[in-house]
């Protein structure tokens, strides 16, 4: 990972958002690195998902900017922003699948949109892609004749059709059973190692982010900014601040609440 | 968060009240929870405020059962005496009802809201209010409008983008699938028209004059409004509801992720598909109409298909039929629009969809009754001045 940490291909500037008056965070900077697996977490409302959204392009920020190597993105002009967004994937926490549509049309959307392949390649990729989620087979079915968690796997396939440069992954592994939540992170781990895909995760399962994270960034709610970025490990053990250490000790930040006391 | 106290317990409760000098001591035993909530305090209450009292001790050894609820009803006794200056203690708590205890917290108690409860707010508010939200309705819709041209004109630059099997689609379920409903109101429309007409025309004996009327009203106003209205509520709903729930699964954002633009994905297809078909099912709900005009004609006015046919031929001019599909093209566009607009501006939730299914309707008829009494003027002047 060190030779590339010179080579940001996302740089997030003083970033801020706000929903009125209302302060969601300010001043957020760092740098997303090639082929990492970066992981955003912190309590829920602390605007992880907003940040997500200003990153793929959904949402304008109240001030700063997002380059994509190089390119801002948040004022860039629709047709630029479409270039960008050609250049990345993302999963939305329900899979976002097109319901009135098969799987494999699912996949073969961006595919027919934006390459000129013929219809026998393209059925070629969607099955490879089908193949790389373990769901080879599952062309015809419907969105909703599969589980979530087949749900969250086609819906990779999906952001991965065209191959992009950096994947977005919103609540990875919100509302799945462990073993499928497993499953999701072994399938992350390959395709970082396998493709060199750059990942940039909201989650809040600990033990995901203890096997998948390369990087950590954490948010928080009253700090309304980032508090803490580092290796998952190295959050865990050194640091002092107390709300990092009790979110990756699973500990309440303070001592237990007051206990009533009567008299025996 | 109730935990029974495990231990032999008898039926009810019982509470025994012992006094020494003005200190009262209250021993229970039994069960206690919500369904002897009230007698069990009101006892308890009665017997403090039956004398002057030092103060109060209430002994829960004896317990077998305890709910949170009982357990806060004691908490509030234990505050209710504190704060009329009488000290009042619990005591003998065993675990287990310490952990009931436990769960009350005090503060929680007595934490005002952070909102305040909405108050209802005056009849002028409410009326501003109102006027404020429909004239951002009517800021809203024409900008969509706007959007819906710009994609339009890029559809019509790139035809190879627009996606075509959505389109059929849409002429299926929008056209074929509507056919049936729109023909049948139409024959009866046509029937009650006529009927009515002949209950009035034979005092003069004027029955001949029934078939032109029928068709003339059905070709220029019943027919093209009749097929509007159905058609904005089986298909204007249909996809204000359909959008509106892409966009609580977030596949409006992934289409935007993926990017397409969601107005040329998602309206396009609907808007052409309906204003394709609506035209064409006006011409079938004209032809419904004065089938069902002929079948009053032949029954009990006693004409023969030729007469009625020649007479209802004579009034309608091409003028007539080509405005009424030009006007039903106009409703076919507003519809759609309106439906596809009020399915974006869902934000979350299955309440947001229905609110805005609803609205889609309502507001599509309103513009249908609008738009037609604009043509009435319009085609008025324009027959008038014109050389059509």
């Amino acid at each position: 990972m060190d030779s590339s940490k010179n080579n940001p291909i996302i740089t997030v500037k003083n970033l801020a958002a706000r929903f009125g008056n209302n302060v969601v965070f300010e001043d957020v900077s760092f740098e997303v690195y090639k082929g990492e697996v970066l992981v955003i977490v912190g309590e829920s409302g602390c605007g992880k998902s907003t940040l997500l959204r200003i990153m793929i392009g959904l949402q304008k920020p109240a001030a700063g900017q997002v380059l994509y190597q190089g390119t801002d993105i948040t004022h860039a002009r629709e047709k630029d922003l479409n270039l960008y967004r050609q250049n990345i994937g993302v999963l939305f926490q329900s899979g976002a699948l097109f319901s009135s549509m098969t799987i494999k049309e699912n996949i073969e959307l961006p595919l027919s949109e934006y390459t000129d392949l013929s219809p026998d390649a393209i059925d070629q990729i969607i099955k490879m892609k089908l193949g790389m989620v373990n769901l080879a087979g599952y062309e015809n079915h419907h969105p909703s004749e599969l589980s979530g968690g087949m749900r969250k796997r086609a819906g990779i396939a999906r952001a991965m059709a065209l191959d992009p440069r950096v994947l977005f992954f919103d609540e990875l592994s919100a509302g799945l059973d462990p073993v499928t939540a497993v499953e999701l992170d072994n399938l992350i781990i390959k395709t970082n190692e396998a493709l060199g895909t750059t990942m940039v995760i909201v989650t809040h399962e600990l033990e995901s982010i203890y096997k998948i994270a390369h990087r950590v960034l954490m948010l928080d709610k009253e700090a309304k900014g980032m508090i803490a970025e580092g290796t998952p490990v190295d959050l865990k053990e050194h640091a002092t601040d107390p709300r990092v250490k009790s979110f990756f000790l699973r500990q309440l930040p303070s001592a237990p609440a007051e206990q009533r006391f009567y008299d025996n | 968060m109730t935990k029974p106290l495990k231990r032999e317990c008898q039926a009810d409760y019982k509470i025994s009240f012992q006094w020494e000098d003005l200190n009262l001591f209250i021993y229970l035993s039994g069960e206690f929870g919500l369904k002897n909530l009230n007698a069990f305090t009101d006892d308890i209450k009665r017997e403090i405020s039956r004398q002057e009292t030092q103060s109060v001790t209430i002994d829960l050894s004896e317990i077998c059962y305890l709910d949170s609820a009982a357990a806060l009803a004691l908490v509030q006794i234990e505050k209710g005496s504190a704060s009329r200056n009488i000290p009042c203690r619990l005591i003998n708590l065993n675990d287990e009802a310490k952990g009931i205890f436990s769960v009350i917290h005090e503060d929680a108690l007595t934490q005002l809201p952070f909102h305040p409860e909405k108050s209802s707010e005056g009849v002028i508010t409410q009326m501003g209010q109102a006027s404020l939200y429909l004239a951002r309705d009517f800021v809203n819709f024409v900008t969509f409008i706007g959007e819906l041209l710009v994609a339009l004109a890029y559809t019509l630059r790139h035809p190879k983008s627009l996606r075509g099997k959505d389109v059929l689609f849409y002429v299926r379920r929008a056209g074929v699938d509507g056919l049936p409903i729109v023909a049948l109101i139409g024959l009866l429309m046509g029937l009650i028209m006529a009927f009515m007409s002949y209950l009035q025309f034979r005092q003069f004996g004027a029955n001949i004059y029934v078939p032109a009327l029928v068709s003339f009203a059905m070709v220029k106003e019943l027919g093209p409004i009749m097929t509007a209205i159905l058609v904005a509520g089986r298909s204007g709903s249909a996809f204000a509801a359909e959008i509106g729930t892409m966009v609580v699964n977030e596949e409006v954002d992934a289409l935007q992720t993926m990017s397409f633009d969601p107005v040329r994905f998602l309206a396009i297809p609907k808007v052409l598909a309906t204003v394709i078909v609506v035209p064409i099912l006006t011409i079938y709900a004209d032809l419904a109409g004065i089938l069902g005009g002929m079948i009053i004609g032949i029954t009990s006015l006693d004409l023969t298909v030729k007469t009625y046919l020649t007479q209802s031929m004579k009034t309608i001019q091409v003028f007539d039929v080509i405005t009424s599909l030009i006007k039903a093209s106009v409703f076919a566009g507003l519809i759609s629009a309106i439906g596809c607009q009020r399915g974006f501006q869902v934000r979350s939730g299955a309440q947001d969809v229905g609110k805005y299914t609803t609205s889609a309707v309502v507001a599509a008829i309103f513009l249908i009754v609008l738009t037609d009494s604009i043509f009435a003027v319009m085609l008025y002047y324009v027959k008038r001045y014109s050389i059509l």
